[in-house]
């Protein structure tokens, strides 16, 4: 008697495998986006109902216009002096306060510049360790 | 005169290792997917000093007309109409996790008096540190520093 066997084949099907992940990687393209995930630390100080009082020769004012024009102690400033007007007087007083008052008006963008250079002291040698960028409220409540 | 049949080149083109490549273009995918919780498109200040923002910090932010979004980081982001909501989420969130990263995705044009009124609810929030997003400057551009 002749026993017809069928052969069952031994491959694995692949041919439909380029499609599922073809299918993959247009999902993960159309819904992956490349997220801006950096930015700068800015520590918030605890709310004190009686912070240190600091004498104002004590400090160091930097005011930002609207414009992007610059004051530090009342005198005008480019960015590029900042670090070296600030030298002296942290050298002589490492954790001298040094304070951004942006005007209201002045733009976003350019206090970020101003705190980006202060904190960038660190690698030309000139650590600012002590920024504070007080709020219009606590300038109102505090400053005298 | 008795010509040699040419031979025929086979019209296949070779796909073997296509599923290599397409596998390889997963797995990129894969690794660097990053779920946006908040699509505002806002022009980020630009800064030389840029550190890594923590995964699944809460997100505000501000467009370059003074619209507030806010996001805990895990679900998308909703519309707020004033800095006493974005007090009230910041309290609801700091009260959940007392030591929630906070970034402030602010477009670089805005007036600096919205972004004080936001930074100073996030005071009273007692939020810990908050994180200013940026674009990468180059030093060339930023004054030979």
């Amino acid at each position: 008697m002749k026993i017809n066997r069928r052969i069952i084949s031994d491959a694995i099907p692949t041919s439909s495998m380029a499609d599922i992940t073809f299918l993959l990687i247009i999902f993960f393209m159309v819904t992956s986006t490349f997220a801006a995930t950096r930015g700068l630390d800015f520590s918030l100080p605890k709310e004190d109902k009686n912070p240190p009082m600091i004498e104002k020769e004590e400090s160091v004012l930097i005011t930002i216009y609207r414009g992007g024009g610059l004051e530090i102690d009342g005198k005008s400033i480019q960015p590029e002096q900042i670090l070296d007007y600030l030298k002296p007087k942290l050298e002589r007083n490492p954790n001298k306060p040094v304070i951004i008052r942006p005007d209201p008006e002045a733009a976003y963008g350019d206090m970020v510049k101003i705190y980006d250079l202060l904190r960038r002291g660190k690698q030309n040698g000139l650590e600012v360790r002590n920024i504070s960028i007080p709020t219009q409220r606590e300038i109102d409540q505090f400053w005298y | 005169m008795h010509l040699k049949a040419r031979k025929q080149a086979a019209a296949v083109i070779p796909t073997a290792s296509m599923a290599d490549i397409v596998f390889l273009l997963i797995i990129f995918f894969v690794l660097t997917f990053n779920v946006e919780v908040d699509k505002t498109r806002v022009s980020l200040p630009r800064s030389v000093l840029r550190t890594e923002v923590p995964k699944k910090a809460a997100i505000v932010s501000i467009t370059e007309v003074g619209q507030m979004r806010v996001s805990d980081g895990e679900s998308s982001s909703t519309a707020v109409s004033s800095t006493e909501d974005v007090l009230s989420f910041a309290t609801g969130v700091i009260a959940g996790n007392p030591e929630k990263e906070f970034v402030l995705k602010a477009d670089a044009t805005v007036p600096y008096k919205t972004v004080d009124r936001v930074i100073d609810v996030l005071k009273q929030a007692r939020v810990p540190v908050v994180y200013l997003l940026s674009d990468q400057e180059t030093v060339d551009t930023a004054g030979g520093n």
